[in-house]
């Protein structure tokens, strides 16, 4: 797959169509007697293998102190409840460097200022390396990150969430043509100059491997990536306002029917109240839809959930949330916030990542603002008595990938970083890095756990910089105590309704066609919520998904998923 | 002193034989004269070829099967398939028609609201009126679509000040923002907004070179306000509305991508879908996008070409200058 061959270059036809091209043909004259086929677009399979050989060797990396509340990792983290006194040194030896290094980070909060001691702190902390973090709005750059890859513009190195690598047609081409291998680099044993990065474990090592021929992936299978965190578990979460549910003497709804009717009760469209943010991704699974790719298999074949029943009643209950005025009007419009609208008490409802929990609430009990604040998470909803269903997430939650042309040694340097970044709660590294410096952008509160200032609610806390770096070898429940508790207790609950990936062990990129079609579909289904469009129009809608790309891609996934379960 | 005759007057009368051509300077020697005007033009010149000229010679990559992964000359040629892709596909022609009612819509109501604002602007005698109403209406064209849009959704908005002010007296939630049937509209306030100002500028410019003692002419022959204005203020900043009428016409196809963008969710992509923004969608975004981005843009480019042609030489016809003197 690296450097797709050329089929033939210009030749002296070639020459001669070139020379005929211009003005005519670009105003539209069809000449279709002078067109080749388009290569690509096929869609593209990699396997996720543990058992390949360039995965560094597992060396597990002990934790200073154990968890209060054992799980069951991935899809059950432990938790701590005490934050342990004295913090343990993770690295007690940073290495000596003095490279400079550009790094492309996704961020969505605000960040510190390039002046900011902390940068000059970490750069001591790590080691000496001096790390210039490009940060721009994650939605922004996922999809400019198209382009700054392909023109390889993106300084020595960049972050990418696993789902922003869906705006590249086919990230897997992508990936082993524009990021190093640094296969020679991490094989083998590397616990003594990376202890942490040797603990990440084969899991989170296999899912940063792709090979640049799918045909012999074994042998030309490459790691190209620091993996970031290993996900698992309940992926996102679907908040509500607590305190103001009990104050509207509301009870906590479980069904999708009792949603609708706290909805109905709690908004005053005329009072500028709506229950609603965001649900869109979030609510799929209350009608048992498919996660990721959407497929699913009824026993004989994949369906997917464009074609569904349950994906209709999906669509009825979101125009549902539009024609009852039960949604903020001003969702999907630039500007509105929705995490500050659940905040001010606008919405009671909202879906957001896990991330919320802790940092809005600890930002309230900074500000002193309003002290009966409180969130909650809605576990998993069911509607008509269905089965409940959790979405959950699945594999590494992104990478860190480096320029293809950047050498060894700066390599070594940037996983000297990263190594240092893995350090797990609990650790000096961990504090620093997540909440930067002690009186400048935390304190450690009543319990003895560093919490954010407001300075560093303003600066420090949604920014994603050395963060990025890698993973840990393992992830826990942090935060105040009633959090972790409360989110231990629901993670052990959902844990029967998780789904599982019907492709696990499989990294897929569809057909272009199927995209394209997915894509087109997708905005007809928008037209139908936000009440452009009529529900009567959704059958037609699905057949062309189906004529325009919706059965290519059936015909892609079906074989993929036939081949894993030996179908 | 001499004194020249009738006869010798006549003889020296030109004859009716065809003047002879102007010897023309070797280049040499022209560049020898003119040295400074040519480095003048030095800067302008290399911006032209390293971010217009050399740009313009990768349209190559709209005939070919093209991937950013192998070097160039290694990309198949394979002819007119992407632009057949392009005519074929249903979402394109969406775009243009949206396109074209976009550009038209622009034409006639932002275009001649600009000359309106520049005669209104004219009239006004007060200098410090002047300067700051044309500070106000010049402000906005400053401001990126970004803010122009969060500026229009926090007033005009389903939970804008409008709105509330609307609900607050009883009535109804203001839906513009959100209605596709409407988007048009909501568009043209967001360019007059935007953009009106700017066009003022450059026909107040033009304003300013017309000769004030022909008002003064006019006056004295009793002519009113209108026939000031219909006689000496639009015939004397005609050319202006020509030249950039025609150099409108060349841009048509571009009326913009963040506007439509950015709006895309609130109303649809069937009332917000124009060339570029679909240009981003299904080309930018997908595999062998390249290609087909390049045949759309090279499409956009020769419409435009043919159009300042034709007008050019439709002004041309009109005895208007156009954007360059026919020799």
């Amino acid at each position: 797959m690296a450097n797709p061959s050329s089929k033939a270059p210009l030749g002296r036809r070639s020459l001669f169509k070139a020379a005929g091209l211009g003005a005519v043909g670009a105003a539209g004259v069809p000449l279709v007697s002078a067109c080749g086929e388009v290569s690509g677009g096929e869609g593209s399979v990699q396997e996720l293998d543990q058992t390949l050989d360039i995965l560094p060797e597992y060396k597990e990396w002990p934790l200073p102190v154990q968890p209060d509340l054992i799980g069951d990792p991935p899809n059950h983290p432990s938790a701590y409840l005490t934050y342990p006194n004295p913090v343990a040194q993770a690295i007690p030896n940073p290495p000596s460097n003095s490279g400079s290094y550009q790094v492309y980070v996704p961020n969505w909060g605000p960040s510190p200022a390039k002046d900011d001691p902390y940068y000059l702190a970490m750069q001591e902390a790590t080691g000496g390396t001096k790390i210039e973090f490009v940060q721009s709005d994650g939605e922004a750059f996922a999809e400019a990150s198209v382009q700054w890859i392909q023109a390889e513009e993106f300084g020595d190195a960049i972050f990418m969430f696993g789902w922003m690598t869906n705006a590249h047609a086919d990230f897997n081409e992508t990936v082993v043509n524009r990021f190093a291998d640094i296969s020679g680099i991490v094989s083998g044993d590397i616990s003594e100059r990376w202890p942490l990065l040797a603990g990440r474990g084969d899991a989170a090592w296999a899912d940063s491997v792709w090979s640049t021929d799918p045909e012999n992936p074994k042998d030309t299978a490459g790691i190209y990536g620091v993996p970031w965190a290993l996900n698992g578990g309940p992926g996102n979460a679907f908040y509500y306002r607590a305190d103001l549910l009990a104050q509207a003497g509301l009870d906590v709804p479980t069904t999708v029917e009792e949603l609708l009717e706290v909805g109905r009760a709690w908004s005053d469209d005329k009072a500028g109240k709506w229950a609603f943010a965001g649900t869109d991704y979030m609510s799929k699974a209350w009608f048992r839809l498919a996660a990721g790719h959407g497929w699913y298999w009824d026993g004989s074949g994949l369906v997917h959930n464009n074609e569904r029943s349950e994906f209709k009643e999906w669509v009825e209950f979101q125009r549902t949330l539009t024609d009852e005025k039960l949604r903020h009007p001003s969702v999907g419009t630039p500007g509105f916030e929705p995490k500050q609208a659940q905040k001010s008490g606008e919405v009671l409802f909202d879906q957001d990542g896990w991330n919320r929990w802790n940092d809005l609430t600890l930002e309230m009990n900074a500000s002193g603002e309003n002290p009966d604040f409180e969130l909650g998470v809605l576990g998993a909803l069911t509607f008509k008595d269905r089965e409940p269903m959790y979405h959950a997430a699945w594999g590494v939650g992104g990478w860190l990938f480096f320029r293809k042309d950047l050498g060894e040694d700066a390599i070594a340097e940037l996983l000297d970083v990263s190594n240092f970044c893995a350090s797990p709660y609990g650790t000096k590294e961990y504090e620093m890095i997540h909440f930067g410096l002690q009186g400048v952008h935390f304190e450690y509160d009543a319990e003895g756990k560093p919490a954010f200032t407001e300075a560093g609610i303003k600066s420090k806390q949604d920014s994603l910089a050395y963060t990025a770096m890698s993973g840990s070898p393992q992830y826990f429940l942090d935060g105040p105590t009633k959090i972790v508790e409360a989110r231990f207790a629901f993670n052990e609950a959902v844990q029967p309704y998780l789904d599982e990936n019907p492709f696990e062990g499989l990294r897929l990129n569809g057909p272009e066609s199927g995209v394209n079609a997915g894509t087109v579909f997708d905005e007809k289904v928008n037209d139908i919520i936000y009440g452009r469009a009529e529900l009567s129009e959704l059958d037609a809608a699905i057949e062309t998904w189906k004529a325009d790309g919706g059965d290519e891609a059936r015909e892609f996934f079906e074989k993929a998923y036939k081949q894993l379960h030996g179908e | 002193m001499a004194v020249t005759t009738p006869a010798a007057r006549t003889a020296a009368a030109p004859t009716k034989t065809k003047a002879p051509k102007a010897r023309r300077r070797p280049l040499r020697h022209r560049l020898r004269l003119d040295w400074p005007l040519v480095v003048l033009t030095l800067p302008a010149m290399v911006q032209l070829a390293v971010f217009f000229y050399t740009p313009s010679a990768y349209s190559i990559i709209a005939f070919m099967d093209y991937s950013p992964y192998r070097p160039l000359w290694e990309n198949p040629i394979i002819g007119f398939t992407h632009f057949q892709i392009l005519f074929e596909d249903p979402y394109f022609v969406d775009a243009l028609l949206n396109t074209l009612q976009f550009a038209f819509a622009q034409l006639l109501f932002v275009f001649p609201f600009s000359i309106v604002l520049a005669l209104i602007m004219h009239s006004v005698v007060s200098t410090k009126i002047r300067s700051t109403f044309q500070s106000i209406v010049y402000l906005p064209y400053f401001f990126s679509w970004v803010l122009v849009v969060s500026v229009f959704a926090q007033v005009l908005g389903q939970d804008g000040l409008l709105s509330r002010w609307l609900v607050g007296m009883g009535g109804e939630r203001l839906d513009i923002m959100r209605d596709p049937d409407s988007f048009m509209f909501l568009a043209w306030m967001q360019w007059t907004w935007k953009d009106a100002g700017w066009g003022m500028i450059i026909f107040l410019a033009a304003l300013a070179a017309i000769n004030p003692a022909l008002y003064e002419a006019a006056a004295v022959d009793g002519a009113n306000r209108w026939r000031r204005l219909w006689h000496i203020t639009l015939p004397s900043i005609r050319p202006v509305i020509v030249l950039l009428l025609i150099l409108q016409l060349g841009s048509i196809l571009s009326v913009g991508f963040e506007q439509y963008q950015l709006q895309r969710a609130a109303v649809g992509w069937g009332a917000s879908e124009v060339l570029d923004t679909f240009v981003y969608y299904r080309t930018i975004l997908a595999s062998n996008g390249e290609s087909l981005g390049t045949a759309a843009g090279l499409f956009k480019g020769v419409i435009g070409l043919l159009l300042i042609l034709a007008a050019n030489n439709i002004a041309h016809r009109l005895g208007e200058q156009g954007i360059y003197q026919k020799s």
